[in-house]
């Protein structure tokens, strides 16, 4: 209930709360994308030749490739060659501490309400940050060390574990997968990595806090977490970006693998800048993230909470290989003013006895339109596969769409599918419950709506969950009345 | 690079085309005709690329050296096996596309109530037929051969206010011949305002061979009208049939269309509907029992433009051996179509591991005071009912072939006519594995 309160008091001067620009000096590479490019991208980071290699090989299929078209989307062309491809905090060398961090890039963190310091302490989060495509400090490192666990930029992990990154990049999107899957490869910048050795419980929730900030700059994440043999993480990625007017290009790519009876949590908050109330600028969301459960009884489980961006394209992915392994897709899409979501998940399901579950709650206000998107697809040899799929849509305000767009294909007899689906309005009757017992309009827009995803929420680790919960009713600012 | 979406019309069928278009009788038509085969040779053939032939497999189907159907009259015994809708119903019969008047029956109709062969309306009414083509919303490859290529097919129209008693059948009769033959029945149906008609349609083979029947129907209701249109596909032995329907419905208007694919190698069911009016209702029923290396695809459209209006869709499979079956309904509820109940329901049975199940059941909404939803399930026999049916006495393959008929029966009970329904079931039995022991002394029959 307080929730609701502080949603009144934080509305009533909002437009986008995290709209600021950080003033850090930035070392960027001119617009512009051709092999040079690339080179000079790998060079800066020192990488060794076979990932400078990998990186042309994406760019070449890349260039043959074309955009996908068929998500409910629109947004005018973009234009590869007007992006800047890189741009780092500029900084001499690695900062041993978090005080030796940029002034101005701790209050960043602070005005997002991720006080480094309190997180560590009192959440016990082991944070990467990533500010504009570098991770700048990385928090716990040592407690996880003592128990070999290895959570580091990816660019360190390059440096320093060669032969896991090898073996496992690409390995679930490969580098060909999709247009922008294969933009990535080519000019990722830097993000996650996380290897969790057998046998280990990782202590505290993994947690990454990405942000855009510079102008003009498209940022291209990667994100690889390996869960070896019965091992446990979960995952935690924010998202925001400060507001600018034109639309800036996010195109990541997370990659999962959980060997046998490991399992591995990711959850995301996505708040990035959604564009202004006439649908004026916002971040393109066009993000690749699957999961390989490649292990008997592996367990992956994806839970989202999307209120941002001005388009979000997004298939948080499961492929069940390992026999008995476990998917998951829990999801809250938010869209409001004139935000485009089209996300969804896929769960393939190739070993026996194979489950997965998908929920998913989409809410439209405005001009919006939200769309599931979903394959659930049953292979010949997934014998005893399940799947249950439960998918709701709510309206609010009679200028928005829902949309659900679910696959099914069953190989399969002894398989067991089943999906639902309901679009309803937001429920005159709960409001007016809500009003009578003296909640203003706004919060009990908010209640009914957070009740609506409760399900969805459950799933979130708790300081997840209270943020995610304050981000649902501001983002309906102005949607009802 | 990306595959192609469409793929160029084979040169037989091309060249077909090309031999027969300027032989069509009804000058006023040609211009439509020129015009639709025109954006026929420029889109092609879809391929499973384009979204909505995504799970089809047409290429094979496509590529057979089609003649021209020699029309022959079929059987009186295979006529008098479809016959349906009580003993006074009226009837036209069609062999490979082509009306058979001889067999055909539709005398004594009630005042304001026109039934005739679409190649009679081309003579006597050119521009009405004419318009009714142009009329035909969105067309695609299929849609566009049947428009330049239709010679015959069924012009029926109800004054305002006509409610005959008796039902008319159209039986589609596919004889066997000794090349492949394409068709291109089209059938028009305009109800005036509170007209009321029971239309049955049934497919039915003749002999083995490959006759391709490419139907386009075109469902007319005023404000108020009524129609019930039931159709059976049984046309086994080759056969296919690609079908598209569409329905537009004026304010108050209801339409109840059943239909159950009971044989074909390849049929492709389309039903297009538009809620115009407010008021208007729309409740839709299949089933689909593919077996062998059949394909059964069920398209459904459902437009809601208007307010207050429902539309229930109900779509059962049960898909055995190699066969394969697809359903993709959608409902589209448009802005400004408040008030609106929409459902839909599909659920099918697999009953081999070498079958294949498609399914993909959507919304499209764009207004907001609606109540919708949607559900799909896939899986094999219940083991709980199976195992209540045991703890019976029923042997394991009496108590499956039992579940799958009750399953499929559920479907049936939705038919109006009592004939039909029956020729269903008996189809149903035939095809579910053990059903022809399940009524041993043909009580069903």
């Amino acid at each position: 209930m307080s929730t609701a309160v502080e949603t009144v008091k934080q509305i009533t001067e909002r437009e986008y709360q995290w709209g600021f620009v950080t003033p850090v000096e930035e070392e960027t590479v001119p617009p512009g994308l051709d092999e040079e490019v690339i080179r000079l991208i790998s060079r800066k980071k020192g990488e060794p030749e076979w990932l400078t290699e990998w990186r042309l090989e994406a760019f070449r299929r890349w260039k043959t490739m074309e955009e996908p078209r068929w998500a409910r989307v629109h947004y005018p062309p973009i234009d590869y060659q007007a992006i800047s491809y890189f741009a780092a905090p500029k900084q001499k060398e690695r900062p041993k501490s978090l005080d030796e961090i940029d002034p101005e890039i701790r209050r960043t963190y602070e005005k997002l309400g991720i006080p480094i310091r309190e997180q560590e302490i009192l959440a016990g989060v082991a944070v990467d940050y990533v500010f504009d495509s570098v991770s700048v400090a990385t928090t716990f490192k040592k407690k996880l060390e003592e128990l070999g666990i290895i959570f580091c930029s990816i660019s360190e992990a390059v440096r320093d574990h060669p032969e896991l990154v090898r073996k496992y990049l690409g390995s679930v999107v490969p580098p060909g997968d999709n247009f922008f899957a294969a933009l990535n490869s080519a000019v990722f910048s830097d993000g996650s990595f996380v290897y969790v050795p057998p046998g280990v419980r990782c202590p505290m929730e993994l947690s990454t806090y990405f942000r855009i900030n510079a102008a003009g700059t498209g940022q291209f994440e990667r994100t690889l977490i390996i869960a070896d043999r019965g091992s446990y993480v979960s995952y935690l990625e924010g998202c925001t970006a400060p507001m600018r007017d034109e639309n800036q290009l996010h195109a990541a790519v997370v990659e999962l693998i959980a060997l046998d009876e490991a399992e591995i949590k990711y959850s995301t908050v996505q708040n990035w800048y959604p564009g202004d109330r006439e649908g004026k600028g916002g971040i393109y969301n066009f993000v690749t993230k699957r999961g390989l459960c490649k292990g008997y009884r592996s367990k992956i489980s994806w839970t989202q909470v999307e209120t941002g961006s001005a388009i979000t394209w997004k298939y948080p992915s499961c492929i069940l290989q390992g026999d008995e392994s476990v998917g998951e897709f829990y999801s809250v899409a938010l869209t409001n003013n004139f935000q485009q979501a089209d996300t969804g998940t896929k769960m393939v399901h190739i070993g026996r006895r194979t489950r997965s579950r998908i929920v998913s709650k989409g809410i439209a206000a405005g001009r919006s339109q939200n769309t599931y998107r979903g394959l659930v697809r049953i292979l010949r040899g997934a014998e005893g596969a399940r799947n249950h799929t439960q998918c709701d849509s709510l309206l609010i305000g009679d200028r928005c769409g829902a949309h659900t767009v679910p696959y099914i294909e069953v190989k399969n007899r002894s398989a067991r599918v089943e999906h639902e689906a309901t679009t309803s309005k937001l429920s005159e009757e709960q409001l007016f419950y809500c009003r009578a017992r003296g909640l203003p309009l706004e919060d009990a827009v908010a209640l009914v709506v957070n009740g609506f995803c409760r399900e969805v929420m459950e799933e979130l680790p708790m300081e997840f969950a209270v943020e995610a919960r304050k981000l649902l009713g501001i983002s309906l600012e102005g949607s009802v009345g | 690079m990306a595959a192609p979406r469409y793929r160029t019309p084979p040169s037989e069928l091309v060249r077909l085309g090309e031999r027969l278009l300027p032989r069509l009788p009804g000058d006023a038509l040609a211009e439509v005709r020129q015009r639709a085969w025109r954006r026929f040779l420029a889109a092609g053939i879809p391929t499973p690329r384009v979204e909505d032939w995504k799970y089809s497999r047409i290429d094979a189907l496509m590529a057979q050296p089609f003649a021209a159907p020699t029309a022959t009259a079929p059987a009186a015994g295979t006529v008098r096996r479809a016959m349906a809708g009580g003993p006074a119903a009226r009837r036209l019969v069609f062999a490979n596309g082509r009306l058979v008047a001889g067999q055909s029956h539709v005398g004594g109709l009630p005042d304001g109530m026109r039934v005739m062969g679409l190649a009679e309306a081309i003579q006597h009414r050119p521009q009405e037929v004419a318009a009714a083509f142009e009329a035909l919303p969105a067309p695609g490859p299929f849609s566009d051969l049947n428009t330049a290529l239709a010679a015959d097919g069924a012009w029926i129209e109800l004054n305002p206010g006509v409610r005959p008693e008796v039902s008319l059948q159209l039986v589609f009769v596919a004889v066997g011949e000794p090349s492949a033959v394409i068709t291109h029945p089209r059938v028009v149906v305009r109800l005036g305002a509170g007209a009321r008609l029971h239309l049955l349609e049934s497919h039915v083979a003749e002999g083995e061979g490959h006759v391709l029947t490419n139907l386009v129907a075109q469902l007319q209701l005023a404000e108020e009208a009524a129609l019930v249109h039931e159709r059976l596909q049984a046309a086994e032995g080759g056969h296919a049939l690609v079908g598209r329907t569409v329905v537009e419905l004026s304010a108050g208007a209801r339409l109840l269309a059943n239909v159950a694919t009971l044989g074909g190698a390849f049929v492709r069911n389309e039903l297009e509907v538009h809620l115009r009016g407010e008021g208007g209702e729309a409740l839709m029923n299949g089933l689909y029992l593919p077996r062998g290396r059949e394909q059964v695809d069920t398209l459904v459209r459902v437009h809601h433009h208007a307010g207050r209006c429902h539309s229930d869709q109900f779509y059962k499979g049960v898909v055995d051996e190699q066969a394969r079956a697809a359903f993709a309904g959608r409902i589209t509820v448009h802005e400004g179509a408040q008030d609106t109940d929409a459902y839909q329901q599909n659920r099918n049975l697999l009953l081999s591991d070498e079958a294949e199940v498609d399914a993909k059941p959507e919304l499209e909404i764009f207004a907001d005071e609606v109540r919708c939803s949607h559900g799909a399930t896939v899986g094999g026999l219940e083991e709980a009912g199976l195992f209540y049916l045991r703890t019976r006495g029923l042997g394991r393959a009496q108590a499956e072939a039992l579940l799958t008929y009750a399953f499929a029966g559920e479907v049936v009970a939705r038919f109006r006519d009592g004939k039909l329904a029956r020729q269903v079931r008996q189809g149903i039995l035939a095809r579910v594995p053990g059903g022809a022991a399940l009524d041993p002394e043909g009580l069903v029959a």
